[in-house]
C-alpha cells in the first residue's frame, strides 16, 4: 500500500506533459499539446499592410480571421524557405489563437517535468524569454517555448488592431 | 616614439606581436607531472577527436561584451599566504586597494546581477595572487584561434569532444555556443574566441574548435581548438595583474609561454553572473 501511494504522489509531484515538437532551422522545438488547436498545411497567407514586422498575414480559418506569426523572425533565425513540410501551427494562448509557421511537425512527446532543465538566458535579447526550459529527449535537444510569453501584451493589442 | 595604449589597445597589440613572432624557438615544456598527465590523458581518452563543424551560433544583435564588463575586483581577503612571505616582491604594490587604483571605475548599478552562487577560489591574496597560485600549480594549456591560453587544471572539469549535437539556443549573447550533451549533463559552450577576444574574432572558429573544457562547479565550457599537456608554473612563473576590473578573467601572463592565464573561477562566476535565469544555487549547477 505504500508503495502504491508513493508511486501515485510521485506522479502527482512529477507529472508527464505533451509537447508537440516542430522543426525549425535546423532544430527541434516544443510547444505545450493544450495550447495546440491544429496544424494546418501550408496555404496562402495574406499580408496586412502596416502589420508588424513579426506578423507574415491573415488565413481565412473556417470562416475566422487568424493572424499567422513570423517564427524565425520572432525567434532571430534567418528566413527560410516554403517546402511541403512547412506547418501553421494554431495555437490558443492565454486570450487569443494565432498561426506560427514552422518548417515542420515532427511528433507528440511525453517528458516528465523533472526532465525538463532551465536553460541559460544570456545576452540582451528579449527573445531568450521565450524559452521555457530544455530537454534531452530520443538523442535529440527539445528546446520548450513558453507561448503566452510568445508577444507582449502591448503586441497583443497590436493584433487585435489589425 | 612611445604610444599610449588603452588595457585593451594593449592586449590586442600584445596577441599581434605574439602571433607576428614566427621565428620565435620552439617552447619547450617542462616533464609534467606523471600524474597530472594520467588525468589529462585519462579525460582525452573519453574525448574522442571528431572534426565536425559545429553549426553557425545563432547571429544576435550587438550586445555588450562580457570582456568589457567593469567589474569591481574582488576584494583583497585576509587569505593566508602560505610559504608566500619568501617569494620575491611583485612589481605592483599589492596593498593597493582596488578601488584606489586609478583606472578603477565604479560598475554600473545593475550592469552585473548579484549571484547567489559563488565560484570557489576567487578570492585573490594579499600578494597579489589568487588563493590557487599561493604554491606551485598545474596549468593546462591550450589552443583557440591561433593563441595559446593557460588554465589552472584544479578548476577543470572534464574535456568533450565538440560534435554536432551542440544545439544553439536563440536569442542568446553572440559568445554563447550552445548546449552540448555529455554524460555528466548539458554543458553550456562558450565560444572561447568571441569571449576572450571579439575584436581578433575568426569566424572559422566555430569550424576548427574541437573540444570544449568544462569548468569544475558550474555547467559552462570552453569551446578551444586543441589541447596540450598539462605544465607545472611556479607563481613567480606568471606576472600576475593587478588591475582585474577589466577583462576580471585574465589573471596574468605565463612568462616562459608568453601566453594568457586565464582565472577560470573568475570566469565561472561571470557565466553564472550572465545568466539571468542562473537560480544560484549549487545544486543547480549538478548536472542532473
Amino acid at each position: 500500500m505504500a508503495t502504491t501511494n508513493n508511486v501515485i504522489n510521485k506522479s502527482t509531484d512529477d507529472p508527464v506533459l505533451q509537447w508537440v515538437t516542430f522543426r525549425l532551422e535546423g532544430e527541434t522545438y516544443g510547444i505545450n499539446v493544450m495550447q495546440v488547436q491544429e496544424v494546418l498545411r501550408y496555404s496562402e497567407i495574406a499580408p496586412v499592410p502596416g502589420a508588424p514586422s513579426y506578423v507574415l498575414g491573415i488565413i481565412n480559418l473556417r470562416g475566422n480571421v487568424v493572424t499567422v506569426i513570423d517564427t524565425r523572425h520572432r525567434f532571430n533565425l534567418q528566413g527560410g524557405e516554403i517546402t511541403d513540410n512547412t506547418r501553421i501551427v494554431i495555437i490558443e494562448t492565454e486570450k487569443h489563437v494565432i498561426g506560427i509557421l514552422v518548417d515542420s511537425v515532427a511528433e507528440v512527446v511525453y517528458l516528465r517535468q523533472s526532465e525538463i532543465e532551465m536553460a541559460p538566458n544570456v545576452g540582451n535579447e528579449e527573445s531568450a524569454k521565450f524559452i521555457q526550459g530544455v530537454c534531452h529527449k530520443n538523442d535529440e535537444l527539445l528546446i520548450l517555448i513558453d507561448l503566452n510569453k510568445l508577444l507582449s501584451s502591448e503586441e497583443w493589442s497590436e493584433l487585435e488592431d489589425l | 616614439m612611445s604610444q599610449k595604449y588603452s588595457p585593451q589597445e594593449a592586449l590586442q597589440h600584445y596577441f599581434e606581436e605574439l602571433l607576428a613572432e614566427d621565428d620565435q624557438p620552439a617552447i619547450q615544456y617542462a616533464e609534467p607531472d606523471p600524474v597530472q598527465q594520467q588525468k589529462l590523458e585519462k579525460l582525452l581518452q573519453s574525448a574522442q577527436p571528431k572534426i565536425i563543424a559545429a553549426p553557425e551560433p545563432e547571429v544576435a544583435a550587438p550586445v555588450a561584451e562580457i570582456q568589457e564588463w567593469e567589474i569591481p575586483a574582488p576584494a583583497l581577503e585576509t587569505v593566508a599566504a602560505p610559504e608566500a612571505v619568501a617569494v620575491p616582491p611583485e612589481p605592483a604594490p599589492v596593498v593597493t586597494a582596488p578601488d584606489l587604483e586609478p583606472e578603477a571605475e565604479e560598475p554600473e548599478p545593475g550592469k552585473l546581477e548579484e549571484s547567489h552562487y559563488t565560484v570557489e577560489g576567487l578570492a585573490w591574496a594579499a600578494n597579489g595572487r589568487p588563493v590557487w597560485a599561493q604554491k606551485d600549480f598545474d596549468v593546462l594549456l591550450f589552443q583557440v584561434s591561433g593563441l595559446t591560453l593557460a588554465v589552472p587544471l584544479i578548476a577543470l572539469g572534464q574535456i568533450q569532444p565538440l560534435t554536432d549535437e551542440l544545439t544553439p539556443l536563440f536569442g542568446q549573447a553572440d559568445w554563447f555556443m550552445g548546449l552540448l550533451p555529455s554524460p555528466t549533463g548539458k554543458i553550456r559552450t562558450v565560444n572561447t574566441a568571441r569571449f576572450v577576444m571579439p575584436e581578433r574574432y575568426d569566424e572559422n572558429f566555430v569550424k576548427t574548435a574541437k573540444y570544449v573544457i568544462s569548468i569544475d562547479g558550474v555547467p559552462w565550457g570552453l569551446a578551444v581548438d586543441s589541447v596540450n599537456q598539462p605544465i607545472t608554473l611556479k607563481p613567480t612563473d606568471v606576472k600576475w595583474r593587478t588591475e582585474r576590473t577589466k577583462r576580471p578573467w585574465l589573471a596574468g601572463t605565463v612568462k616562459d609561454h608568453m601566453c594568457a592565464l586565464l582565472d577560470i573561477p573568475m570566469v565561472g562566476q561571470m557565466l553564472i553572473d550572465a545568466d539571468r535565469n542562473s537560480p544560484g544555487g549549487k545544486s543547480s549547477v549538478k548536472p542532473h
